[in-house]
């Protein structure tokens, strides 16, 4: 066990080391998420129309086209020098393979989204500050269950000449569940309304984030072999 | 060959009637191959003989559709991690990140190999390489020789009981060949199991102490260096591929 959780480590250290190298990843998901927030904020009147109610939504439009470009981004890297195969050369267990490159995507994926939260504040003139943990505990939820399907989902794309717009097709109708919960219940957070009062869609998005996670584990063997 | 299957202690690698089958494509049509520890094979073959096929099945990289091998005593059905710790492999694709130094992608295959002090590995490989001038340096900005030393130091960091060199010599001038020559030779001197595969005749007879041909997904032949003319060797391939794809297109 402990010899498996120090190759999930190395290959956080890795990401995270190649990534403070270039900031390619980092950059162009945060680029990509501002502008999201600016051209919906251009566009929208905010006088007329309530922005607690289209905020949660361009928020997880943000995140989601943003962390997109960062798993497509991810595996690519991998496939370059054929460094994947380089790791499947090693003793480590496919999915720790796997979970290295999950928990590295959550990281990024979650440094954006910290960063991106005060510029949508200040934008859309929402008071995040008072719901801040309840948020942050709904935007983890909803990352997680991302990542751990995207995250695979990329592998498999990986392997394609189209990885770029097959990832999306693939991966956004099965992460819909996870999108409309986090979207739901960031939008009755910044209405107000309590955590506790949102147990259902926790427990839905809990669950879809469990069977994503079951089923990553069971397949990842067959789509990382050739 | 053994008559059980089953390979002895002295057999390194041992491969019976092994196939592989892409959708329509037998890529490996039934391949019987063996080493005993401390030999060097060199494979030779067209393109499309089914080479690289067999090197990733013996690495785990791939499942064959049927037939046994076994490497350095492990059954690759069961492809544990204990069989990838003895293996080495050096391709046409370096497995290096680009964006990290020499130093930086050797810690990080000394980490995944569960080595104890990975920095420690990794500074020595890259000191036996003669690249410790530029252990600091992103793999990117390296010659292809240098890049190709690199890949040899990841490729022994663990230490492997048996390495795969996939055309170790495709890209490389005179004198990073000269090189790679001088650093295999080293590894066949230290009794370390080589399988090899080349295009380069020359290269591939010099240091073999078994040598082989496959064609259309079969082994044509195989034999002992001492059996081998070296001389006309060049001629005994070209006429071994053609009677083997008569033969083939005769079935």
């Amino acid at each position: 066990m402990k010899s498996y959780l120090a190759q999930i480590k190395a290959i956080i250290w890795k990401d995270v080391l190649s990534e403070l190298k270039t900031k390619e990843l980092f950059g162009s998901m945060f680029i990509f998420s501002v502008l999201s927030i600016l051209i919906f904020i251009f566009s929208i009147n905010l006088s007329i129309v309530n922005a607690n109610d289209v905020g949660p939504g361009v928020l997880w439009v943000a995140f989601i086209f943003s962390g997109t470009l960062g798993l497509n981004r991810s595996f690519t890297l991998e496939k370059e020098n054929g460094c994947l195969q380089g790791m499947m050369l090693s003793p480590a267990d496919r999915t720790a393979i796997y979970f290295g490159k999950m928990i590295s995507n959550l990281l990024f994926l979650s440094a954006m989204e910290a960063l991106i939260l005060p510029v949508f504040m200040i934008f859309f003139n929402v008071d995040i500050i008072s719901v801040l943990f309840p948020l942050l505990l709904v935007i983890f939820l909803g990352s997680i269950g991302f990542c751990v399907l995207g995250t695979l989902l990329s592998s498999l794309a990986s392997n394609l000449k189209t990885r770029e717009i097959m990832l999306p097709i693939l991966l956004y109708p099965l992460v819909t569940p996870v999108v409309i919960g986090s979207v739901n219940m960031t939008g009755r957070l910044l209405a107000g309304e309590k955590l506790s009062e949102m147990t259902k869609w926790i427990g839905l998005i809990s669950c879809f984030d469990i069977v994503f996670l079951a089923v990553s584990i069971m397949t990842i063997d067959h789509i990382l072999e050739e | 060959m053994s008559e059980n299957g089953l390979p002895s202690p002295n057999h390194i690698l041992y491969v019976k009637a092994l196939r592989k089958t892409f959708g329509f494509i037998q890529a490996l049509r039934g391949i019987d191959l063996e080493l005993f520890h401390g030999e060097f094979l060199t494979i030779f073959g067209p393109n499309g003989a089914g080479k690289t096929t067999l090197i990733k099945i013996l690495s785990s990289l791939a499942k064959p559709s049927s037939g046994t091998a076994f490497v350095a005593g492990f059954d690759i059905a069961e492809s544990p991690p204990e069989m990838r710790s003895q293996i080495g492999v050096i391709s046409h694709a370096s497995y290096l990140y680009d964006n990290l130094s020499a130093l930086e992608n050797l810690i990080f295959y000394a980490k995944m190999h569960r080595l104890e002090n990975p920095e420690e590995r990794a500074a020595q490989v890259i000191d036996e390489m003669d690249l410790k001038a530029r252990m600091h340096d992103p793999v990117g900005v390296f010659s292809r020789g240098m890049t190709q030393r690199l890949s040899i130091a990841r490729a022994i960091i663990n230490n492997p009981a048996i390495l795969f060199l996939d055309e170790p010599y495709t890209g490389l001038d005179q004198h990073a060949s000269e090189n790679l020559k001088e650093r295999l030779s080293v590894l066949r001197d230290a009794k370390r199991s080589i399988v090899m595969i080349t295009h380069d005749i020359s290269r591939g007879l010099e240091m073999c102490d078994r040598v082989a041909i496959m064609a259309d997904g079969k082994k044509a032949f195989m034999g002992h260096i001492d059996d081998v003319d070296k001389n006309s060797f060049e001629e005994f391939y070209y006429k071994t591929i053609a009677n083997s794809r008569i033969g083939n297109s005769i079935k």
